[in-house]
């Protein structure tokens, strides 16, 4: 064996090792740096008339409660109609779908759209659900444009899921007689249901933090009241945030500060249930 | 009269012929063993039988397949079919549903409604499958929290709740340690007196110790078949003897 | 209990049943002789073609169980001893009809004074006793008993060598008996060979119970302790 060559091999494993962690320690640290700039800026501000108030002109009586309303409103419409089509798209075409270069290549497109900046659906948006279908800049615009921006992301991880369910299980119902139809919505579904629900956490996270593209389509940048119904014009906490951090006066940029804090909190949080809600299911089908 | 039969039984996968004219009876309530060496079409004409082939794309079938006399292709409704022929797998497959759900499925697809029908069915089976003692306390666990040898004895309840006739196996105990796999011969001798049961097996011994009959394949044709005592004391052809004295394969 | 298990027991059974025939024909032939008794004699010789039959049925489990099941331990070295005292219990019966045979060759002339000089009807019971000693020690497992025929067997031994002294003395004396005197020498021939064959049995049933070989061993009494 040749010792110069094996410490020469540790001394490049140690150079790695060390490099990598520099730089993990320099992003942390980046993100570090950021938080604490925030926080600093806008913890103070938080407190329940925070939440309450709507926004005004004056920055210490200025709060997030259209914002939250809007975003709560957006999402619950944005996944009612995302999600069940987004998953049975995902099923079809994984399950039912014959393999030929036709399918492939919706296969690819779906995914290409994933990547598609968010700027172009808040277009098409605008063009089609705004203008032709007269929707105008209602939450429900909104909500039909931000499903437009998720599906592929559901549509892929369904595919993939379902993908990932053993063949050994097919063939075991199948082998008891039963249909396709009752394989796919008795085995096949349930067992892939751990990476659907990934699919729906990636879906959720990219919505919340969505502007460019509601900001396209019309959402009201200063929205003095609470949207009562689909119809409704609304805005966003990232959009309100956004709001304040071009306006002038130093108080409304520890606004942006505590708005972000806030975005932050729900981020984490809607992230936390669906991940433990993940790992529930996984505990119940790993395999 | 044969409870399985085949009739001239050719397959092709695409281009190439895996079961070369191949005509086979299996009687009712016995043990019959398939063996040969790998690729000798042993496991692809198991799977005739219950019209598994059928999901493989691009297979072509000619020549009878018969189950109590009926033809399984073109007399029988394919979902009729694998409840009457059940199959149990080499790999076990449970389902990532509790021990109880996973037995109870087979009824469930049926359409079986009526609780105490499904559970005291569930408790017959899992008795049948010598895995009622070890479970009657955990029906509600996950069936992937189990053994690999429980796991196979449990898809072998699965298989047996919707009271199939015969039953494949395609290999049960290959994926097994030695006493799980005793367990699973035991199991097989047993259940011969009420079911008709085909199993493919790599280990010789193993179909010599369970089977009552022997079929021996070699590249895709049937090259003898015979009481299995016979097979394995005297047989006729110079290929099955070269095979069973592990001289090949 | 599993298939290796009930095929084992039949095949015990099958041996026990034969080893109870083969000893009755035993006993019958030796009757035949002491009681002069044709009729006895005529059974043996009929009741061979069962002994044969009973022997040919025993291989067959053997060789099915070894194709088939592979046993291996004690299971195997059971069959093994099973498939060889088969073989000696045949030979025996084969000398039970001999001598019956030679029962009718004799035509009830046979001296009974020269029997019991000669020690022939202690011979035929050592050795009868000896027959049902190996059955017991073959259906019970019990090696001690399968040792106490080593004994026995050396008396048979002492009894054949001293045989052809006496039958010599009698023949210059009884020069019109000669035929009945050769037949009964020829009668504690065979008995003498059936205990040889008693002794493998017991060897047998050693080996099978504590894997000890005892072939060709010599058995004699100051090195029975040893074994």
């Amino acid at each position: 064996m040749n010792t110069r060559n094996y410490s020469r091999g540790k001394l490049t494993d140690k150079v790695f090792k060390y490099t990598a962690l520099t730089f993990t320690l320099f992003a942390l640290a980046i993100l570090v740096i950021l938080l604490v700039d925030i926080f600093s800026k806008g913890l103070a501000r938080i407190n329940w008339d925070f939440f309450r108030n709507l926004p005004s002109r004056h920055a210490n009586r200025s709060g997030i409660m259209t914002a939250m309303a809007g975003m709560l409103s957006l999402l619950f419409f944005t996944i009612i109609i995302a999600l069940p089509i987004g998953i049975l798209a995902g099923v079809y075409l994984q399950e039912y779908g014959k393999k030929n270069r036709f399918a492939s290549f919706i296969e690819i497109n779906i995914a290409n759209l994933a990547g598609v900046p968010s700027v172009i659906y808040g277009i098409l948006g605008l063009t089609l659900f705004v203008r032709i279908l007269h929707m105008g800049n209602s939450l429900i615009a909104g909500a039909f444009t931000l499903a437009l921006l998720i599906m592929p992301i559901i549509i892929v991880a369904t595919r993939e899921a379902i993908k990932a369910v053993p063949n050994s299980l097919r063939e075991a119902s199948y082998g008891m007689g039963a249909t396709k139809w009752q394989t796919t919505s008795k085995v096949v579904i349930p067992s892939a249901l751990g990476g659907i629900l990934t699919g729906i956490i990636l879906a959720i996270s990219r919505a919340i933090g969505e502007t460019a593209p509601l900001l396209v389509i019309g959402a009201l940048v200063y929205v003095p009241f609470i949207p009562e119904g689909p119809n409704d014009q609304f805005t966003t906490l990232p959009i309100q945030i956004f709001n304040w951090t071009s306006r002038p006066q130093a108080d409304f940029i520890i606004n942006a500060a505590a708005g972000i804090i806030v975005l932050l909190l729900i981020t984490f949080l809607l992230n936390g249930i669906a991940i433990y809600i993940r790992n529930k299911w996984y505990k119940k089908i790993k395999y | 009269m044969y409870k399985l039969e085949a009739k001239n039984a050719n397959l092709w996968y695409g281009k190439k012929q895996a079961l070369k004219d191949i005509s086979i009876g299996v009687e009712a309530n016995s043990v019959t063993a398939f063996i040969g060496p790998s690729g000798c079409g042993k496991s692809t004409l198991l799977r005739c039988f219950n019209r598994m082939n059928d999901l493989i794309e691009d297979t072509k079938i000619r020549g009878e397949f018969l189950l109590d006399k009926e033809n399984i292709y073109t007399d029988m409704d394919i979902y009729e079919l694998r409840k009457r022929i059940g199959m149990v797998f080499q790999k076990p497959n449970p389902f990532p549903k509790s021990i109880f759900d996973n037995v109870a499925y087979g009824l469930r697809i049926i359409g079986e409604k009526n609780k105490t029908v499904i559970r005291d069915k569930v408790e017959l089976s899992l008795k049948h499958s010598a895995l009622w003692d070890e479970v009657s306390g955990i029906l509600n666990k996950s069936a992937l929290s189990l053994s690999g040898g429980q796991q196979q004895r449990l898809c072998i309840a699965r298989t047996l709740a919707i009271d199939p006739t015969v039953v494949l196996m395609d290999e049960p105990a290959s994926a097994l340690d030695p006493i799980s796999s005793a367990k699973i011969e035991d199991l097989i001798y047993e259940l011969k007196k009420e079911f008709t049961i085909v199993i493919v097996t790599h280990n010789m011994q193993q179909a010599a110790r369970v089977s009552n009959k022997t079929a021996f394949f070699y590249l895709g044709e049937l090259i003898e078949f015979d009481d299995t005592k016979k097979m394995f004391t005297n047989p006729q052809n110079e290929r099955t003897q070269n095979y069973v004295t592990g001289r090949f394969g | 209990m599993t298939r290796l298990q009930e095929d084992l027991k039949a095949l015990r059974e099958s041996l026990s049943d034969m080893a109870t025939l083969v000893k009755n024909q035993l006993k019958k032939s030796i009757c035949s002789l002491l009681e002069e008794d044709e009729d006895l004699a005529n059974e043996v010789i009929v009741n061979e073609k069962r002994v044969n039959a009973m022997e040919l049925n025993i291989d067959r489990q053997c060789e099915q169980i070894f194709a088939l099941l592979n046993p291996v331990a004690h299971d195997m070295r059971f069959v093994f001893s099973t498939l060889k005292i088969n073989a000696d219990l045949e030979r025996i019966a084969d000398y039970a009809e001999d001598i019956a045979r030679m029962v009718l060759l004799g035509k009830r002339s046979f001296d009974k004074d020269l029997i019991k000089t000669i020690r022939l009807t202690e011979m035929s019971e050592i050795s009868q006793i000896m027959m049902e000693d190996v059955n017991r020690a073959y259906r019970d497992d019990n090696t001690k008993v399968a040792r106490s025929v080593f004994s026995k067997d050396l008396q048979l031994d002492e009894i054949n060598k001293n045989a052809s002294m006496i039958a010599e003395d009698y023949i210059k004396n009884h020069l019109d008996k000669i035929q009945q005197a050769l037949l009964i020498i020829s009668i504690i021939r065979k008995l003498e060979r059936v205990g040889d064959h008693i002794t493998n049995i017991a060897e047998e049933v050693i080996f099978y119970k504590e894997a000890k070989v005892l072939k060709h061993i010599d058995k004699s009494e100051n090195k029975q302790e040893e074994m």
